[in-house]
Formats: C-alpha cells, sequence, structure tokens
C-alpha cells in the first residue's frame, strides 16, 4: 500500500468521527426542537445511536488495509520476542553477520573477475587463439602459441582482426631526470590497442612499419606512469625517454580508464615473428571477430591454418589443432578455480549458519509451543503464526546483513591483504551496489532457508495436545524433532566436507613446506636488476658488471659471500633443448632447465657439489666450454653412467659436464617422466658458467628472465644493504627491480597454497564450530524439554549414568551419520582443488578418515557435556517443575 | 434485520436524492412504519462499506437547520446494483412466500 492512500485512510476516519459528531448534535438539536430539556435530549440521542465509539472502531477495522499494519504490529511483536531474548538474538545476528560478510567478501571478487565483462567494448568478440594438442594420453589446451602461429594468423585470417602480445609482462629499466626506476612494460604487436577497441587518449599506437625487427625505439605510456613519473605532460608525444638504456619516442598514452589484463606501466613493440623468441611458444594472439563474421567462421578458417601455423613446431606425439578461446575465460582461466572453490566453501558455511539458525529457531518453536497455541486457540490463523515466524526471521538476516555488509567490506580488505601478490587482479575489486543487493538477497534467501521450516512446524501444532499436556510435560522422542536431527546430520555433512577440503589443501602445504630446498635459506638475501637494456647487450659487457658488483659486495662489511645466477631456487627457469655429444643429431633434443651461474654463485647459497668440480674464475671465454649438471639431471639423462666427464650440446656450443651439484627446488616449468608433482619439484638443471655464456643466450634469457644477485651476509639488513650500495656503485642508473630475502621467496613460490589453505580452513573452523554448536544445542534442547521425563526414570530406577548414555549416544549416532554423508559429499569437493593439491590425492584416505575421526570425536564432546546435566538432574525436583 | 438488507434500504432512501445519517435512519424507521428499527450508530459502518464500493458517493454540506452534515448520494454503480438487488430481493420474497404458504402459489 502506497504511502499517500495510507495518510489518505487517516484523513478518513477523522472524518467519520466528525459525521457521528455531527449526527449526534443533529439528533440533540430535533429533540430539543421537539420540546425535550437539552440532557433529556442528549440521554434520548445517546440511546438511539448506541455507543458512538462502536461504529467508528468497526469502521476502523473494516477499511484496515492488510500488510503494513499486520506487518507493522507482527514487527513490534517480533522485536518484543527478540528482545526478551538477548542471547539467542545476538548469536543468531552475530552468526548471520559473519557468514553473510564472509559471502559478500567472496561473491564481490567472484562478481569483480568471473562475471564482469571485460572492460573493452563488445567484449564477448574477443577471444584468444588456442592452440590444442591431441594425444592418445590427452588433450591439451593453451593459449601460448608460437610466431609462426601467429604470422598465420596475422596475415591469412579474414574473419578476425588479430593483434600478438607477451602471455606477461616483463621489467624494463626507465631513467627519468637521471633517477632510474624500474617499471612493468607489456610488449605487443601494431594493432593491440585496436584490437582491444580502446585508442590512447594522446598519440597514436605502433604502427605495423614500427613493429619490425630493427624498427624504431617507441613506447606507448599508461595514464599512471604519465602522471607520475612526467608530471601529465601534455607535450610528452614526441618526447624521448630513457628506456632499457636507449631513447625511445614516446608516441601515445593510454586512457586513465583503460584496464590492461596484467599491471603494466608502459608498452614497447613486440616485434613478433618465427624466429628467434618466435621460435618458442611464447606468445599470445588476440582477435577481435569481425563485423559479419561469426566464431564458427573463425574457427573453421583457423582450422585451415593448421599447416601454416605449425610448420616449425614438431610434435612427436599427437596432432595440433587451432581454435579460439574466449578471452573472458582465457584471462581468469588461473583464478577461476580458487574463486569457484571460495564461492562454494563460503555458501556451505552460509548454508550450516542457516541450518544451525533453523534449529535454534525450531528449539525455540518447540518451547513456545504453548504460546503458539495459546494464539491458535485465540483465534489466531495458522498463517497468521507463520508469517509472525517468518517476520522474526526476516528481521535476524535483515539486521544480519545489514551487519554483515560490515563484515564483508572488512573482508573483502582482509581478503586483499592475505592475497597480495598471489592475485593480483584481487586488488582492484570494491564493494558495490550491485553486490549491496547481492547481499540483501542474499539476507531474505537465508531468512526463508532458517525460517520456513520451524515455521511450517509450529503451523502443524496440534493445539488441543500441545495445551492439553503443556508441551514439557509430555514424553519426548516424538516427530516432531526429526526435523532437527536432519538438520544436524546435514551440517556436520557440510563441515566434514569442507574440513576434507581444507585437510587436503593443509596437506599439501605442508608437503611444499617439507621439501628440502636443497640450500640454506637462512641469512640469505636477493636482488635482481633487469638487462633487458641497451648498455648490456655485450657479454663481456655484461660479465663486466657480475665480477664488478661481485668484488665490491665481498668487499661490503657483514657479507659473507656473494654470488650472481639467472633467477633463482625457488622460481621459474629457461627451458633450453641439449643432445649428448654422442647422440645422434636427426634425433629430438631433451629439454632441460637451464641458468647461467657465476663462481661463488653454489657456494653462497649451499648447494653442495656432489661430484667433480665447481666452476671457478678459470672458466673463461678462452677456456674450455664447460657446464654442471644437478643430480636430477644426472639421474634422468644419465642414468648408469658417470655424467661427470660426458659432454653436451647446449647454447651453441659442446660443453664439457665437470660436476654434479645437489637438487633444488624449481618452480616447474617442464612435465617429464620421473619428476615429482607439484608446483615445485627438482627438474633437470644445466648450469652455464656466466663468463662463457654467448650473448645471443644473455639476449634471448634477459628478454623473459632477470639475473638474480645473492649474499649470504651476517644479518638480512647487512646482505640488502651491500647489495644496494655495490650494485648502485658499479651502476647508478640500473634500478633494482626486486630485494627479497631467501625465505621470501620460498613464500612466494607457496604463496598460492598458503592462501587457499588459509581460506578455507577457516571457513572450515567456522563449519566446524558451528556444526558442534548445533549438536550441543540439539542434545541441551532435548534434555531441558525431558527434564520430567528423565525425572520419572530415576524415580522408578534408571541409573543416571545409562540415561545420560542413551542421551548422548543420540548425540553421537547424528554426528556418525553426517560425517557418513560428509564423506560422499567431500568427493565432489575434494575435486574443485584437485588442481591445487601436491603430493596428496582428491581421495586420500588418511584425510578423509581424519576428518571423520576427529568431527566424530568433536561432536561426541558436544553431546556429551550437555547430556551430564542428567547426572546433576533431581528427580524430586523434576517432577515437581 | 436480516444481513444484508440494511444495505439495499439505504441505497434506497439515498436514491431519493442528497440526505445525512440521521435522516436516513429516520427515513427507513417512517417509512417502514416503525417495523425496521435502526440503531442509528450501526448505520455508519454500512455507509462507510457503500462508500468504499463506489455504490454512494457523500460531501459535506449544511443542513435545513445550518449544521454540519455529510449528504449521501447514489452513484450511477449505486444505481445498478441497486436496480439488480431490489429484483434479486422481490424474487427471494417470493420464492420464500411460496414456501412458507404453498397452497396459494
Amino acid at each position: 500500500m502506497s504511502l499517500s492512500r495510507w495518510f489518505s485512510r487517516r484523513a478518513r476516519e477523522r472524518d467519520r468521527a466528525e459525521e457521528v459528531r455531527a449526527h449526534l448534535d443533529l439528533y440533540v438539536e430535533e429533540l430539543i426542537a421537539r420540546g425535550r430539556t437539552p440532557e433529556a435530549a442528549r440521554r434520548e440521542a445517546r440511546l438511539a445511536f448506541g455507543n458512538p465509539r462502536a461504529p467508528l472502531e468497526e469502521i476502523q477495522h473494516m477499511s484496515r488495509l492488510p500488510i503494513v499494519d499486520v506487518l507493522g504490529r507482527d514487527v513490534r511483536f517480533a522485536l518484543r520476542v527478540l528482545r526478551r531474548t538477548p542471547a539467542f538474538t545476538f548469536t543468531s545476528v552475530v552468526t548471520l553477520a559473519l557468514v553473510i560478510g564472509a559471502c559478500t567478501a567472496v561473491f564481490s571478487l567472484a562478481d569483480a573477475i568471473l562475471i564482469r565483462p571485460l572492460p573493452y567494448p563488445a567484449p564477448e568478440r574477443l577471444a584468444l587463439v588456442e592452440r590444442t594438442t591431441t594425444t592418445p594420453g590427452g588433450v591439451y589446451r593453451t593459449v601460448t602459441v608460437d610466431g609462426a602461429t601467429w604470422e598465420a594468423v596475422r596475415d591469412h585470417a579474414t574473419t578476425v582482426d588479430a593483434a600478438v602480445c607477451r602471455p606477461g609482462g616483463d621489467g624494463a629499466n626507465l631513467v627519468v631526470g637521471g633517477a632510474a626506476a624500474f617499471v612493468h612494460q607489456h610488449r605487443v604487436s601494431a594493432g593491440f590497442f585496436r584490437v582491444l577497441g580502446v585508442p590512447p587518449a594522446r598519440g597514436r599506437e605502433f604502427t605495423a612499419a614500427e613493429d619490425v625487427a630493427g624498427g624504431p625505439a617507441v613506447t606507448v605510456l599508461s595514464d599512471d606512469l604519465w602522471r607520475r613519473m612526467f608530471q601529465g605532460d601534455p607535450e610528452i608525444i614526441g618526447k624521448a625517454i630513457l628506456l632499457r638504456g636507449e631513447p625511445y619516442t614516446v608516441i601515445g598514452v593510454m586512457p586513465a580508464d583503460f584496464r590492461s589484463p596484467i599491471d603494466v606501466d608502459l608498452w614497447t613493440p613486440l616485434r613478433g615473428s618465427s624466429n628467434g623468441e618466435g621460435s618458442g611458444t611464447n606468445f599470445n594472439v588476440v582477435v577481435r571477430l569481425k563485423n559479419d563474421a561469426t566464431w564458427d567462421q573463425a574457427r573453421a578458417e583457423l582450422a585451415g591454418l593448421r599447416t601454416e601455423a605449425f610448420r616449425l613446431l614438431r610434435t612427436t606425439k599427437g596432432t595440433l589443432d587451432l581454435g579460439v578461446k574466449p578471452m573472458q575465460e582465457a584471462v581468469v582461466a588461473g583464478v577461476r578455480d580458487p574463486i569457484v572453490m571460495l564461492t562454494w566453501a563460503v555458501a556451505a558455511v552460509l548454508l550450516i549458519a542457516c541450518v544451525n539458525l533453523a534449529a535454534l529457531l525450531l528449539a525455540r518453536g518447540s518451547s513456545r509451543t504453548k504460546e503458539i497455541a495459546t494464539r491458535m486457540a485465540l483465534g489466531s490463523g495458522r498463517r497468521a503464526v507463520v508469517r509472525q515466524l517468518m517476520v522474526e526471521a526476516l528481521i535476524l538476516s535483515v539486521a544480519g546483513g545489514l551487519l554483515g555488509l560490515l563484515v564483508g567490506h572488512l573482508g573483502l580488505n582482509a581478503l586483499k591483504a592475505l592475497a597480495g601478490g598471489t592475485f593480483e587482479e584481487w586488488a582492484r575489486v570494491t564493494l558495490d551496489a550491485r553486490v549491496l543487493a547481492a547481499t540483501m538477497g542474499l539476507s531474505l534467501f537465508t531468512s526463508l532457508l532458517f525460517g520456513l521450516v520451524p515455521a511450517w512446524q509450529a503451523s502443524r501444532l496440534n493445539v488441543q495436545a500441545a495445551l492439553a499436556d503443556g508441551g514439557s510435560r509430555s514424553i519426548a522422542g516424538s516427530a516432531r524433532h526429526w526435523p532437527r536431527r536432519l538438520l544436524v546430520v546435514t551440517e556436520v555433512a557440510l563441515g566434514v566436507a569442507l574440513l576434507v577440503t581444507a585437510g587436503l589443501l593443509l596437506r599439501t602445504f605442508l608437503n611444499l613446506w617439507s621439501l628440502n630446498p636443497g640450500f640454506d635459506p637462512r641469512n640469505l638475501v636477493t636482488a635482481s636488476v633487469s638487462l633487458q637494456d641497451a648498455r648490456y647487450v655485450d657479454a663481456s659487457r655484461i660479465n663486466r658488471l657480475f665480477e664488478d658488483s661481485l668484488q665490491r659486495l665481498r668487499a661490503k662489511p657483514g657479507v659473507v659471500s656473494a654470488g650472481v645466477s639467472l633467477e633463482l631456487p625457488y622460481d621459474r627457469l629457461l627451458n633450453r633443448a641439449f643432445r649428448f655429444a654422442e647422440a645422434d643429431p636427426s634425433a629430438l633434443a631433451s629439454m632441460t632447465n637451464a641458468a647461467y651461474i657465476t663462481p661463488g654463485f653454489l657456494g653462497t647459497l649451499g648447494i653442495p657439489v656432489r661430484a667433480g668440480r665447481d666452476i671457478s674464475e678459470a672458466d673463461a671465454t678462452t677456456s674450455l666450454p664447460v657446464v654442471l649438471v644437478n643430480a636430477t639431471f644426472a639421474r634422468i639423462y644419465s642414468p648408469g653412467r658417470d655424467a661427470v666427464g660426458r659432454r653436451i650440446r647446449i647454447a651453441g656450443s659442446e660443453r664439457e659436464i665437470v660436476g654434479i651439484t645437489g637438487d633444488v627446488q624449481q618452480r616447474r616449468s617442464l612435465e617429464m617422466p620421473g619428476i615429482a608433482p607439484g608446483p615445485l619439484t627438482s627438474l633437470p638443471i644445466v648450469f652455464v658458467p656466466a663468463a662463457q655464456t654467448p650473448e645471443e643466450d644473455f639476449r634471448m634469457s634477459h628478454t623473459w628472465y632477470t639475473p638474480v644477485w645473492s649474499v649470504r651476509a651476517q644479518s638480512p639488513a647487512d646482505g640488502a644493504r651491500a647489495i644496494r650500495q655495490a650494485i648502485g656503485e658499479v651502476d647508478p642508473l640500473l634500478p633494482i627491480s626486486e630485494q627479497r630475502s631467501m625465505t621470501e621467496v620460498m613464500s612466494t613460490a607457496m604463496a598460492r597454497q598458503r592462501l587457499l589453505m588459509t581460506l578455507v580452513g577457516v571457513l572450515a573452523a567456522a563449519a566446524i564450530l558451528l556444526a558442534t554448536i548445533g549438536i550441543h544445542g540439539l542434545i541441551a534442547h532435548s534434555v531441558n524439554e525431558r527434564r520430567r521425563e528423565f525425572g520419572i526414570r530415576l524415580a522408578l530406577g534408571a541409573t543416571p549414568a545409562g540415561t545420560m548414555r542413551r542421551v548422548a549416544l543420540s548425540g553421537v549416532l547424528l554426528s556418525l551419520a553426517g560425517a557418513l554423508a560428509g564423506g560422499v559429499l567431500s568427493i565432489p569437493a575434494a575435486r574443485l582443488v584437485q588442481s591445487s593439491l601436491v603430493g596428496v590425492g582428491e581421495r586420500d584416505p588418511v584425510t578423509y578418515l581424519g576428518v571423520a575421526i576427529a568431527f566424530v570425536l568433536v561432536a561426541s564432546i558436544a553431546s556429551i557435556i550437555p547430556a551430564l546435566r542428567i547426572l546433576k538432574l533431581d528427580p524430586v525436583e523434576a517432577l515437581r517443575a | 434485520m436480516l444481513a444484508g438488507t440494511l444495505d439495499m434500504l439505504i441505497l434506497r432512501i439515498v436514491q431519493g436524492g442528497p440526505v445525512h445519517g440521521l435522516d436516513i435512519a429516520q427515513r427507513i424507521e417512517r417509512q417502514s412504519d416503525d417495523v425496521l428499527l435502526v440503531e442509528q450508530g450501526s448505520l455508519y459502518p454500512a455507509l462507510h462499506r457503500l462508500e468504499e464500493r463506489g455504490w454512494i458517493a457523500a460531501e459535506w454540506g449544511t443542513s435545513e437547520t445550518n449544521r454540519r452534515a455529510r449528504f449521501y448520494r447514489l452513484t450511477a454503480r449505486g444505481k445498478k446494483h441497486l436496480a439488480a438487488e431490489t429484483t434479486r430481493w422481490a424474487s427471494l420474497v417470493r420464492a420464500v412466500g411460496r414456501v412458507l404458504t404453498p397452497d396459494k402459489a
């Protein structure tokens, strides 16, 4: 009903009152005119009219338009009821606030990352070219393709407008006003912004003429970098900036609201071709469907480009196909699973909380039996009773929802802080109107979930029976209890499923944590520097940088030893093909990780040399080319034969293996038999002395990876200061991109697993807590309700212990049933995290059994504690109550 | 009084032109030769209901003695309703009559 009608009704009621008064006055006057005394006239008029308030009340009642008034009354009544039980109200509202808040936070992530379209015009027309490898063992899809594929799409595709870019960003050195800064660059082709559909706000993007090998040095800046480093200089277009050691001409600035899929400060031309970088699968090809084309046509056309695209890429094991993957899907691929899993987990906790509240309301319902029966006996309809109970649930959930928004806001900030560098996409997520609406919808939905069952049960009350035996005087065990039992089984099942998932993730984390790193991480500090720099092309120039800086570094106070390597343990390394010197040159090459190192690197990290010797300053450009390999390399590629002394062809020349090092953990970049599964593992590595690394190798390595200075010092602070000073002294224009202690490096490598484990663990803890409260509540309530019955039993000779056992047993049995159901439920739940598990199967029996036993134990304690009250029960008092 | 008949009587009286509540009560009594006695107060819920249904309309005016009173008149819909009710009532009376005194039928 609208407000205006409500007001007009008020006016009409006043009108009626006035009319009745006028009626009486008129009649009195008439009677006086007929000769009555005023007093007699008034009496007679009053007699003829009857009670003047009666018709008014009747009218008022008649004209009551339902909803608002009834609801108003219900709300007032509900508030009164809720005020009377502050403990219940507080518990419910806080529970709801926490779970709704958690849902709000996670939903914000899911909405922003998975549901919202990409921030480009017509995002549904954007896709990445996808390569599918079909082998007898399975189908593998990837959106990273090689240069030949890019050339084929660029030159022959007519249904799509295509551009190419690196799958991720890399670092670059920018010098502005004499100060060096490390910035994030994304190397993209001409037409990249045209394909995305967002032109630069100033200037233009790269032309095809600029996007070829040997093209001019040009760059497009992000709005943020332009404002931050160049004070928003309106004349920036056409100016040269010192980037990667040489002058780059700024040709464009992107708009402030342009969102790149990755964190970027500036863009440089990729110059992608089938040579060099493009000889491997190092590119993403972004395509936009042309206006008159359909995806089916595009797919068909791309499939036809197969021979063209794969003329360089050989596979021994299967067939290759080209297709497209919607860009939205491709962009969120890495973060989708964790978010989906989190969403399920919070939904489960929400469900458990609702189940708990439903059980609480049911318990209240049965203690309010008499009140409800009285109301129904007095003529309150079932619908009115249900409505009343639903209004109570609604008030609780709306209060919970409002508080939940606050919790959600805090929760989202906490998630963002926790996710730090792990899921950069989360950082941009904020609570907004959509999420707000979803939260309020969720509150209403929960009130339905936990309010409906109790209300329905209350409405089925047999009034006479309830009033006659007064509820608590009857013998318990009536059919009324089955919904609560079912609720308890449900929440135990959900709790077990969550806990199993958390357990699997915990075991994953422990597995990674307990990996032997292969070196001593204490007091090790590292710093990386981008050498994708025009001043560091020459191999001797690079080696001079390493030698000079290491020399100064070793002389700094507190420094024990120092060395340089390409990347680090616990990071990804370059995949390189190699061949044993004696192998047939026509056979396929084998794959290994490869890194250059300086003398002193192995010693600094504490990586042992198991056989042969370490490299030294004597292994110089002019001396015999040598390499070291690690134990995994020797085990896989030289089984049953001493690897030391064998010669391999790698990095352009034939080199002799002079030593075997211990294994270290690497981030997985290779799939091959004989390697332990998981994101961190010991891969075969070939260490090449930096001094013997050819220029071409440096160039290629430094396009993707950065050299890392490692220092073992008396304290991490000493080491950090020493690195900064030493590099600064040798080249003040070389910015340090990242400085971390080795323990930070290690924990970053496990950040994903730790984050997932923490989040699911917190949710699982909440689930257990709620389920325990639920079971405790059920038993406590039934003990309370059956006091009289127990009194009789005890008076008739039942032992308190026996009675207690029976009551507690019902709780234990319920939790057993719940644990069984939970075990079944865990199987699909665990499948959601399967991709994140390491060293533990998704159906790991130890975890399943352990969780079930732990849960049943906790549940048993939760049922025994309230049952203990029976021991203290005084039969005489119980019977009198 | 028979349920529903009061509404019909009111509509019939109001058909005669704008009348106020007291007038309606008195007319019912007078025209029924004091057989139908109306408790004046009970008139108002009925008036309210009829007005809500749109069969009568009312506005404030002054009585012949210059007192403020609310005057009711029949609306077009009320007129139609009264006609239907009158017919229904007549047939009802006939039917009841036939049952009570069958030989006369």
